[in-house]
């Protein structure tokens, strides 16, 4: 039997290694990545039980002062957890408030939200929306007001992620080639670190086989 | 308006200023003044190339094309200009760690803006208070995400007075110039908003 098969052994990932992985992604990804709802919902889940615990514990009069330090060594874990589930979101967040008024009409963005980040953009473009509308274009000539204005030269009006910049790609087993740019193919193998336009391995980030690094 | 000015000069204006207060990471008050102006352009741009439009001809007269140049191009610094400050007062908010009355009670912060943006910042209170709900229970997302915690305790000097706090140990009366050992999540906010400063 070949012994590196022993060692390839799928190990199960934990709730917060697959955390990891995702706020890694995101905040590596010029585009949203889908929503991990699910994920996040077991993760929240566990930190209030374990935060009640905490506080139960805590409260007991008979808990001796070894299970104090270990109680201390869970709050601190705990508060760890909570950094990485806020900067999650927070950059989620930074990238809807980025592309609100792209994402108020892109139903394939929209998709990738969940139901409350999808209203806060709608919202936010709204808001933004009605800014410009009382500052500036209410009082122009009629001809002028609308917002939508497309000219040559100019950049569009809604900021768009940028699916071209390039990325670091690491591969977490061999993957299915994936077409270049200028039409070549290729193969990313295990452990394999490439500089690559996003775009390129979206759909492979999406699948969990390639981490952005 | 001097002889030498050209179309969209004050609009380039605009431009520079939003530059200035990247460059310089302030917030300048809003300019009332120069945006009106541009606006007055934009009117009279359309006065005078009525004219053009009137003429009924298959071509396009070359003026108009000019003018609508200018037209756009002030339109959209305009908007680049609303939108600059916009983006401003949103890391504004967040420096603060979304609260909100701290910033509108800020005389010097408060004498810059313009009613319509008081407008903005409390409809994107609300927004993001909303979006905060979702999550309240387990954790507060507005906390500062640049330093991960490594300690649970923090000690900290507190600058102005900010009352009774209540807090894990119970309640703590935060009077200037008193020193006290507190869990980190207790206070952050009152960290971010500069009541307190970590005793490093």
């Amino acid at each position: 039997m070949d012994i590196d098969a022993l060692f390839d052994e799928p190990r199960v990932e934990s709730d917060l290694d697959m955390l990891m992985r995702h706020w890694m992604n995101e905040r590596h990804a010029p585009a949203l990545l889908p929503s991990e709802d699910k994920l996040l919902g077991r993760l929240l889940d566990r930190i209030r039980r374990q935060t009640d615990t905490v506080q139960a514990l805590r409260g007991d009069p008979s808990s001796s002062e070894e299970e104090h330090i270990r109680i201390m060594l869970v709050q601190t874990e705990v508060e760890r957890v909570k950094f990485v589930v806020r900067s999650y979101i927070r950059t989620r967040l930074f990238k809807i408030e980025k592309f609100a008024r792209f994402i108020a009409i892109d139903e394939d963005t929209q998709s990738l939200l969940t139901t409350a980040e999808r209203k806060f953009a709608i919202e936010l473009a709204k808001n933004t929306d009605q800014h410009f509308m009382s500052t500036v274009l209410q009082s122009l000539p009629e001809d002028q007001r609308h917002i939508d204005d497309t000219h040559a030269f100019e950049p569009e009006m809604a900021t768009k992620p940028d699916r071209n910049r390039a990325v670091f790609a690491f591969a977490l087993k061999d993957c299915p080639p994936v077409l270049l740019p200028e039409g070549r193919q290729m193969s990313f193998r295990k452990d394999q670190l490439s500089l690559v336009p996003f775009h390129v391995v979206e759909h492979l980030v999406n699948e969990h086989v390639i981490q952005l690094v | 308006m001097s002889d030498t000015s050209q179309f969209c000069d004050q609009a380039t204006q605009l431009i520079v200023e939003a530059k200035r207060s990247t460059q310089t990471d302030t917030l300048f008050k809003y300019n009332d003044s120069l945006v009106r102006s541009v606006v007055r352009e934009q009117r009279d741009l359309e006065k005078e190339m009525a004219p053009y439009l009137a003429v009924d001809d298959e071509s396009v007269p070359p003026p108009i094309i000019i003018y609508q140049a200018a037209i756009s191009r002030n339109k959209r610094c305009l908007l680049a200009y609303h939108n600059h400050r916009l983006e401003r007062l949103k890391d504004l908010y967040w420096a603060v760690g979304g609260a909100l009355p701290h910033i509108l009670s800020d005389q010097d912060i408060r004498s810059k803006l313009s009613p319509h943006e008081v407008d903005f910042l409390r409809k994107y209170n609300g927004d993001v208070m909303q979006f905060r709900s979702e999550f309240s229970y387990e954790l507060d997302i507005t906390a500062g995400i640049t330093h991960p915690p490594k300690d649970i305790h923090v000690a900290v000097y507190v600058v102005r007075d900010c009352g009774v706090i209540q807090t894990e140990q119970g309640t703590i009366d935060f009077r200037k110039g008193h020193r006290f050992v507190v869990r980190r999540a207790d206070v952050e906010h009152l960290m971010v908003q500069g009541f307190l400063e970590e005793v490093v």
